[in-house]
């Protein structure tokens, strides 16, 4: 069996976001980039899997700054071969990633490959079912669990209110983890230096970007405040008052006959 | 002339008694060295071997003091005359034996007042003797302190110490008796007690009789004590001093042992008994389970699973039950951590050392700690939150999760504008840690810090966004790999600055900066109190208000036993026109917040009562302070939560040194 983990590095909210002087993408002075924290549940995925079973485990990801300290932690958790695409990500967006790296796993071969469910820069819908659709296999996204069986994989997926369903697959597919079934392992740094000597990063050029498809971004621009928050004051038995008439009136609370 | 006779009473048909007692002496030794080696062995063939012989006189100094003298042993009133008293008494006892083996065979010495001397000197220890062992009946019968191990295995020796000593004094009391000497008074309470055998009008041969009986007794006791002393608690008279002995004497305790190698330069975690120094077993059995280092740790008297006696205790157990599987091949052992050791354990300690302090033999509970947290970090075996907290120091320098751009954030009120030690030549660099710098309740003290500064007019920098946290408990969690990376960054940072001086805020950025970092040996490091002190002193500092507060001042670790830094931080207290009363555990006994080593990142857990407000309640009692002065931002943290917790909010105030420099300038 083998596996691939497609991940991609997102910008980190930590920082502070400004949009660019043209008004219509994210400036890109003080962006920091991190691993899609959904990509990095893919890759823990794909570890439990690689330990139970013995898969392959191949992690592709898009050249981005610090995306070789991504490769190499992932390689540290036990991935087999990673791969960093190479090309101008410069104006990226999810049609033209999900094409390009599609021709690259097509030559891989994988009989299973995992992505993140989403990722705070999909501008253009998240790339595993657009993954799915170049490569011609089925997907189910907000997978929560995987169990592979001969050329099957049984995956939970999570539906809004609670409810998991699940499904099973015939193999190849896509698929988009919303969280492995442990949080991801922490790896120590010595491990990762370790790693960093002793392993290399398979680096493949990528061709022109096909950007067909990707809506155009008119404005971009920071949330605006609208409503505000209204502040309950007085003595505790005025609040509450004010908070039930509050709640009868959002239809919260309701008369009950007993 | 009064003169010391050889084997008086003992029967001439019986032959050469000298031949029976040195042979069944030689023998009783034999026995004693055989199993000795037969236990010490399984230290180096089970664990690594490695022995260091270095610094030959310090060592054998450190013997001495600690071993022979046992000033540690005293440091605590009671069990220390107790052990003390014991212990002298048989060295006196070995001592004069030897001298009368001396006297017998190869130089008559023992004539005459030396001979007399000799009796008084025994006879006073004799009573020293009885001394101590009351204390130890008392304590171990009566008292019975928590952290005391009850077994049958120490009453056995003390009871086995007791009949010798007692065999002696009869077999002495009873020859005195019959011989009635005239300087027989120099055996004073030999003398006391063969007055009682004389008052019962018995025959000088029933007395006899009796002493011979009771000298076969008495050889037959310190014969069993010989043989039996490797598998009793009385081995560490042995290993003891060998700990004491063969522990690193050159190592300052704020540096922490590196992550030990194999030859092909590979990292040896230790994950099993095997991966253990030797040193680490002969620290486990030389442990003398006198429990002071239960007494002072924080983690156990805040009820978690640690209790460093233990920890080592068990690291003795399991050496004992799995070291013949271990030497036969058979991996079937159980799991030294998980089943031996437990991991909560580990995680509890907050690596005060408390416990290191008090060991009166020196055994180093933090090493072995540390060097078992940094296997379970390599396995990624660690809590969800100290994970959290791990991988934000490796993407941002920080446990807050901010941007290092927000690190200096805190400056932006102070005019003008703090220097960027990166650019400008500065004769301070003031790295400020984290909890300083990030924590939104701690940005006042800084910023008062910072507005202290500028009114002595002194010349400082800052870092900004190159500083990163300084590691040192990152280091002590067990991220050597981690707290390297930090290091090298924060190197790299203050190498490209100007400077003479560097000031820190935080004890722990403090400890390892000092201590650990490769920094050119001709830059100081000075702790914020430290500075405050000298500058003082030297009138640079002035205060125009006398503050009248009565304060109590809190150690922390890292500053206190880390480092020795006692002095500085209680004179500028006082020099505020503070009156400083001290807590009962103060200095080099401070009680920890229980922040250290990483605890403050990691869930609490079941916990009794906290660290923190063990504090803060031993403060409250003290009469009639109002403040609880610290100079550690975590301190502020932890003990402000704990004076909300213990509801003592009306009653004390914890305040950071800087605040009170602040008042009264």
């Amino acid at each position: 069996m083998k596996i691939v983990v497609f991940v991609k590095l997102v910008p980190d909210l930590v920082e502070e976001l400004t949009v660019d002087p043209g008004g219509t993408t994210l400036d890109t002075t003080w962006l920091r980039m991190i691993i899609n924290e959904f990509d990095d549940h893919a890759v823990e995925q794909a570890i439990l899997l690689k330990e139970k079973t013995s898969t392959q485990v191949i992690v592709i990801a898009p050249d981005f700054d610090g995306v070789d300290e991504v490769l190499f932690t992932a390689c540290a958790k036990g991935a087999d071969q990673i791969i960093k695409l190479t090309g101008d990500f410069s104006s990226i967006n999810n049609h033209a990633l999900a094409r390009a790296v599609a021709s690259r796993i097509k030559i891989l071969q994988p009989d299973l490959v995992l992505t993140g469910v989403q990722a705070n820069n999909d501008i253009d819908g998240s790339i595993g079912p657009a993954l799915a659709a170049c490569l011609n296999q089925p997907f189910v996204g907000y997978v929560s669990g995987v169990t592979l069986e001969d050329n099957t994989a049984i995956v939970q997926k999570e539906y809004p209110g609670g409810v998991i369903a699940e499904m099973s697959i015939t193999l190849p597919a896509v698929l988009g983890i919303q969280a492995a079934e442990q949080p991801p392992r922490y790896v120590a740094v010595s491990k990762v230096r370790q790693v960093m000597k002793t392993s290399n990063i398979d680096e493949q050029p990528l061709d022109e970007l096909d950007n067909s498809g990707f809506p155009e971004v008119t404005r971009m621009f920071q949330s605006e405040t609208s409503a505000h928050a209204e502040m309950i004051t007085g003595s505790p038995d005025e609040i509450a008052d004010r908070l039930v008439s509050v709640f009868k009136e959002k239809g919260i609370l309701q008369r009950t006959n007993r | 002339m009064p003169e010391r006779i050889d084997f008086w009473g003992i029967p001439e048909n019986w032959g050469s008694p000298a031949f029976y007692v040195y042979s069944l002496m030689f023998l009783a030794a034999a026995i004693l060295l055989i199993r000795f080696y037969l236990r010490a062995r399984l230290w180096w063939k089970v664990g690594r071997p490695g022995f260091h012989w270095n610094h030959l006189l310090q060592r054998l100094g450190r013997v001495i003091n600690y071993g022979i003298l046992q000033t540690k042993v005293l440091s605590q009133r009671y069990p220390g005359l107790m052990h003390a008293s014991i212990a002298w008494s048989f060295f006196v006892f070995f001592l004069g034996t030897g001298l009368a083996t001396i006297d017998s065979h190869f130089y008559k010495i023992l004539v005459g007042i030396p001979y007399l001397l000799h009796k008084l000197v025994m006879d006073v220890f004799v009573v020293i003797f009885f001394i101590g062992a009351g204390l130890a009946v008392f304590r171990r019968f009566i008292q019975k302190p928590p952290r005391l191990t009850i077994s049958s295995g120490f009453t056995w020796s003390l009871a086995l110490t007791i009949l010798i000593v007692l065999g002696g004094l009869l077999t002495e009391s009873l020859r005195l008796a019959v011989e009635k000497p005239s300087w027989a008074w120099w055996s004073p309470i030999g003398w006391l007690v063969a007055k009682l055998w004389i008052s019962t009008e018995a025959s000088s041969a029933t007395l006899t009789n009796w002493h011979l009986v009771i000298w076969v007794a008495h050889l037959l006791i310190v014969v069993i004590t010989i043989i039996t002393l490797p598998v009793s608690t009385l081995l560490h008279i042995i290993t003891g001093p060998a700990n004491i002995f063969f522990s690193n004497p050159d190592r300052k305790p704020g540096r922490l042992s590196p992550i030990p190698e194999n030859s092909k330069a590979e990292p040896i975690y230790s994950d099993s008994l095997r991966n253990l120094s030797w040193m680490q077993f002969l620290s486990a059995d030389a442990c003398t389970e006198c429990g002071r280092c239960q007494d002072v740790c924080p983690a156990y008297a805040a009820g978690t699973s640690l209790n460093p006696k233990i920890l080592i205790l068990n690291l003795r157990d399991a050496l004992k039950q799995d070291a013949s599987s271990i030497l036969h091949g058979n991996t079937n052992t159980h799991l030294l951590i998980g089943e031996w050791i437990k991991e909560n354990a580990l995680w509890s300690c907050t690596t005060c050392m408390a416990c290191v302090y008090e060991c009166p033999i020196l055994i180093n509970h933090i090493d072995t700690i540390v060097d078992m947290r940094r296997h379970l970090v390599i396995k990624g075996q660690m809590d969800g939150e100290l994970q959290a907290a791990l991988e934000n120091f490796g993407r941002y320098g920080n446990s807050f999760g901010q941007s290092d751009r927000m690190r200096a954030r805190w400056t932006q009120t102070i005019t003008p504008k703090i220097k960027d030690a990166r650019r400008e030549q500065v004769e301070y660099l003031w790295f400020v840690g984290d909890y300083a710098s990030y924590n939104p309740t701690l940005s006042d003290i800084t910023i008062k810090t910072a507005e202290i500064f500028n009114k002595i007019g002194l010349d400082y920098g800052l870092l900004y966004d190159a500083e990163r946290n300084s590691g040192n408990d990152i280091r002590r969690i067990g991220e050597e790999g981690l707290y390297e990376m930090l290091m090298e960054k924060n190197v790299a940072a203050i190498e490209k600055c100007h400077f003479q001086t560097i000031i820190t805020t935080d004890p722990h950025s403090y400890n390892t900066l000092k201590n650990e970092y490769p920094i050119n040996q001709d830059k100081r490091i000075l702790h914020y109190t430290e500075l405050l002190d000298q500058l003082i002193s030297s009138g640079r500092l002035k205060f125009r208000k006398k503050l009248g507060i009565k304060a109590t001042y809190h150690d922390p670790c890292y500053i206190g036993r880390y480092n020795e830094i006692y002095a500085a931080p209680r004179q500028v207290i006082q020099a505020t026109g503070c009156e400083l009363i001290e807590m009962p555990r103060h200095a080099e006994r401070a009680f920890c917040c229980g922040a250290g080593g990483g605890r403050i990142w990691m869930p609490e857990g079941d916990v009794k009562e906290r660290p923190s407000e063990i504090r803060i309640r031993e403060a409250v009692e003290l009469d009639g302070v109002s403040h609880f002065i610290v100079a550690c931002p975590k301190d502020i943290t932890m003990f402000r939560d704990a004076v909300k917790t213990t509801g003592n909010e009306d009653k004390i105030a914890v305040k950071d040194l800087i605040e009170l420099v602040h008042a009264a300038l």
